[in-house]
């Protein structure tokens, strides 16, 4: 479909502007939602006002399905030769889009401008390769514990977890069953995304479980924290499987009374329970740690000046100061400029709901998600190690060791293509 | 001269009837015979998706389809998808078209209910499926919870996961092969079920020696038919579990995806797909071979 129509809006764009003489730039811009809440109508609304805004630019936006549909579709129109021109995918796609040569370097650009100065480095950071910067953090995330405060006080429960003990016992305690029918878990961990999830568990044992060419899914850091999940599934407090949309739904229809998701669907998650919510930090183990997700604005490599131009100007507006602040409260998701935080918008926002700050001051602890080349596959190895082994058919260090196996064995075939 | 008058004859027969499936040649050697060979070209080489270089590799793709035990688990859900599909679903039909195979006023409201499922598009299927077995508010668990049965995680269960999709493919498939065999039903000649029925045959047998060898072309032709839809599931796995929980849904065109689409790995995906391209012919020259055997052509 964006195949099909991307040479028509080429076509239809040139000779447009060589009629009028007005040369308006079009770009193409291609979304996902990657998280629970009315993100279409969002970002719809924000593309109108900046068409608005910019009589000289047309941004034309497609929303793509998931994060990984959004990194298919753009590949594919690749391999055509005919990208959008600006796209948002995760940032851990970062290496698979420079090994296709597709990114305009925005180093220059973004020296001349406050980006260094203004954008949280952490974040910042997840855009950059060998000292170059690729992207814009437009929405930065990580995974928090959102908690059913109605079914805490029920259950007599005064502490938020803080430890995985903590939150153990207190799953168990917020579990209920009627006979041997389950009427609501004490946790679930939002599936689809459990791997990001579990980077912040074995980061929160002190181990960051992958390099620039290898991961570590076999470490002792990392066994022992599958061993815990295995813990909370045979424990009966957790269900061994969950999805990403469902796992958010559960939560709101009180099927599961504490949920491991993204921050960016914290607006969303608040405004459509029925009883209050809180967000934690994730428990700790050795430390607290969580693994950045969420996506960075890119730019095809393969443009004319113009149109780098205008797309610059373009990711540009959608992380300013103001914008991300309301996109900030509109979704969940962490502000990625230190501007937006200290704005008297922002701070009036954070005296009413103080949660929204939350995942800013977990992304001290946080680093970039699973930067390695081959990630998408590399994902799919882990996700099938852990699956596997909730559903109980595999052992966890059996299951870890051979994900660790396959994923080596896929980024060395990388590497190996790429020298 | 009469013997060349008969040759150009021949000739210029032989040259219409090449100009006549032209069309359609053109079409398939655009879009199936060779992207075939490309595939084939490309399982021994290193292609990457949105990369125009590619490097020889020999049998590495191959070699390591061998070494992946996913791979493997893959094959097997396709095997189990198919050997629980194609009986259930043409028995299913096979018992539908009987029972509709009447002249009754109103035989064709049945019919088209019956025939509904297969004008749903597939993805609108999918998502109505993902629904009704939706755990916590799913229609049916709470039928199972009224029979007093224990409702049933389905697609986020390993176990159940594959039956469900099994059983949802019977609901949408039915109705196709029901339709055909209706057709070969109205084909059955009346006078050897009334005779029959005069030497006081009963209808379970009449179903089993008259109707049954008398449509078996058709029901081979339903099993050939069956067997290709079901090596090409697709759609039911991508919109309902996306080969999940635990792998218990991927089958071999998800997977050739996944490798192509996904993880970019086109030489590796076209191993997979000529794999996939020789174990189908496989299974239908056994088809052939057996029950191709023990059609009946109704002396023909």
């Amino acid at each position: 479909m964006a195949g099909a129509a991307a040479p028509l809006a080429g076509v239809l764009g040139a000779s447009s502007s060589f009629a009028s003489g007005a040369e308006t730039v079009k770009l193409q811009f291609m979304y996902p939602i990657g998280v629970s809440g009315d993100i279409n109508r969002i970002v719809s609304g924000m593309i109108s006002q900046f068409n608005a805004a910019h009589p000289k630019i047309e941004v034309e936006a497609i929303y793509a399905g998931s994060y990984d549909n959004t990194e298919q579709k753009v590949i594919t129109s690749l391999a055509t030769g005919d990208p959008p021109a600006t796209w948002l995918p995760i940032n851990s796609a970062l290496q698979t889009f420079l090994q296709l040569d597709a990114l305009a370097d925005l180093t220059a650009r973004a020296k001349a401008d406050d980006v260094y100065q203004d954008f949280l480095p952490g974040f910042l950071n997840t855009c950059v390769s060998d000292d170059k910067l690729y992207g814009l953090p437009f929405q930065p995330s990580t995974p928090v514990l959102y908690i059913n405060k109605d079914a805490f006080r029920a259950a007599g429960i005064t502490k938020v977890p803080d430890t995985w003990d903590e939150l153990f016992e207190t799953a168990k305690a917020l579990t209920i069953r009627e006979g041997n029918e389950l009427k609501r878990w004490g946790l679930t961990i939002g599936g689809g995304w459990h791997d990001w999830i579990f980077e912040s568990y074995v980061r929160q044992n002190g181990l960051v479980p992958w390099a620039k060419d290898r991961v570590m899914f076999n470490a002792p850091e990392a066994l022992n924290a599958l061993e815990f999940w295995v813990k909370m599934v045979q424990g009966g407090v957790m269900p061994p499987a969950s999805t990403w949309e469902s796992s958010a739904n559960d939560f709101m229809a009180g099927r599961t009374a504490m949920l491991y998701h993204s921050t960016g669907s914290l607006t969303n998650l608040r405004t459509s329970s029925r009883f209050p919510v809180g967000v934690a930090f994730m428990p700790k183990n050795k430390t607290y740690g969580a693994a950045m997700g969420g996506g960075p604005l890119m730019i095809a490599k393969k443009l004319t000046d113009a149109q780098q131009e205008a797309s610059w100007t373009f990711i540009r507006w959608m992380t300013n100061t103001k914008n991300q602040t309301e996109w900030g409260q509109a979704t969940g998701y962490i502000a990625a400029r230190k501007s937006s935080w200290e704005s008297p918008e922002m701070k009036a926002y954070l005296q009413k709901v103080p949660e929204a700050q939350v995942a800013l001051d977990q992304a001290a602890f946080a680093g970039a998600f699973l930067q390695v080349p081959g990630y998408h596959r590399v994902r799919e190895f882990l996700k099938s190690a852990l699956d596997r082994t909730l559903a109980g058919a595999i052992k966890p260090d059996a299951a870890l060791a051979e994900a660790n196996t396959n994923a080596n064995r896929e980024i060395q075939r990388l590497l190996r293509r790429r020298s | 001269m009469m013997l060349s008058a008969t040759t150009r004859a021949r000739w210029s027969e032989a040259g219409l009837a090449y100009a006549l499936i032209l069309p359609s040649l053109v079409f398939l050697a655009a879009f199936t015979y060779w992207p075939i060979i490309r595939s084939i070209y490309f399982s021994f080489h290193d292609v990457v998706l949105g990369k125009p270089d590619i490097f020889f590799l020999g049998w590495e793709n191959y070699e390591r389809l061998w070494n992946d035990s996913l791979f493997w688990k893959v094959l097997g859900n396709t095997a189990f998808y198919t050997l629980l599909t194609i009986p259930l679903s043409i028995a299913t039909a096979l018992l539908l078209a009987v029972a509709l195979d009447s002249k009754l006023r109103g035989m064709a409201i049945y019919r088209s209910a019956f025939f509904y499922p297969v004008m749903i598009p597939s993805v609108a299927a999918g998502m109505v499926w993902v629904f009704l077995y939706a755990p916590g508010y799913g229609p049916i668990n709470d039928l199972l919870a009224a029979l007093g049965l224990p409702r049933l995680e389905w697609l986020y269960n390993s176990g159940w996961a594959m039956p469900a999709i099994i059983l949802m493919s019977i609901w949408k498939y039915s109705g196709y092969f029901m339709l055909i065999l209706l057709a070969a039903l109205q084909l059955v000649p009346s006078d050897l079920y009334e005779a029959a029925r005069l030497d006081g045959v009963s209808a379970w047998q009449r179903l089993i020696h008259i109707t049954i060898p008398l449509i078996s072309p058709t029901l081979y032709f339903v099993v050939v038919i069956g067997l290709l839809h079901s090596y090409q599931i697709f759609d039911y796995v991508y919109v309902m579990t996306q080969g999940g929980p635990a792998d218990s849904t991927n089958v071999l065109t998800f997977y050739i995806y996944q490798n192509g689409f996904q993880y970019q790995d086109i030489g590796y995906a076209s191993a997979i797909a000529n794999t996939l391209l020789v174990f189908v012919l496989g299974l239908i020259g056994i088809v052939a071979a057996t029950l191709g055997r023990r059609v009946h052509y109704l002396g023909r």
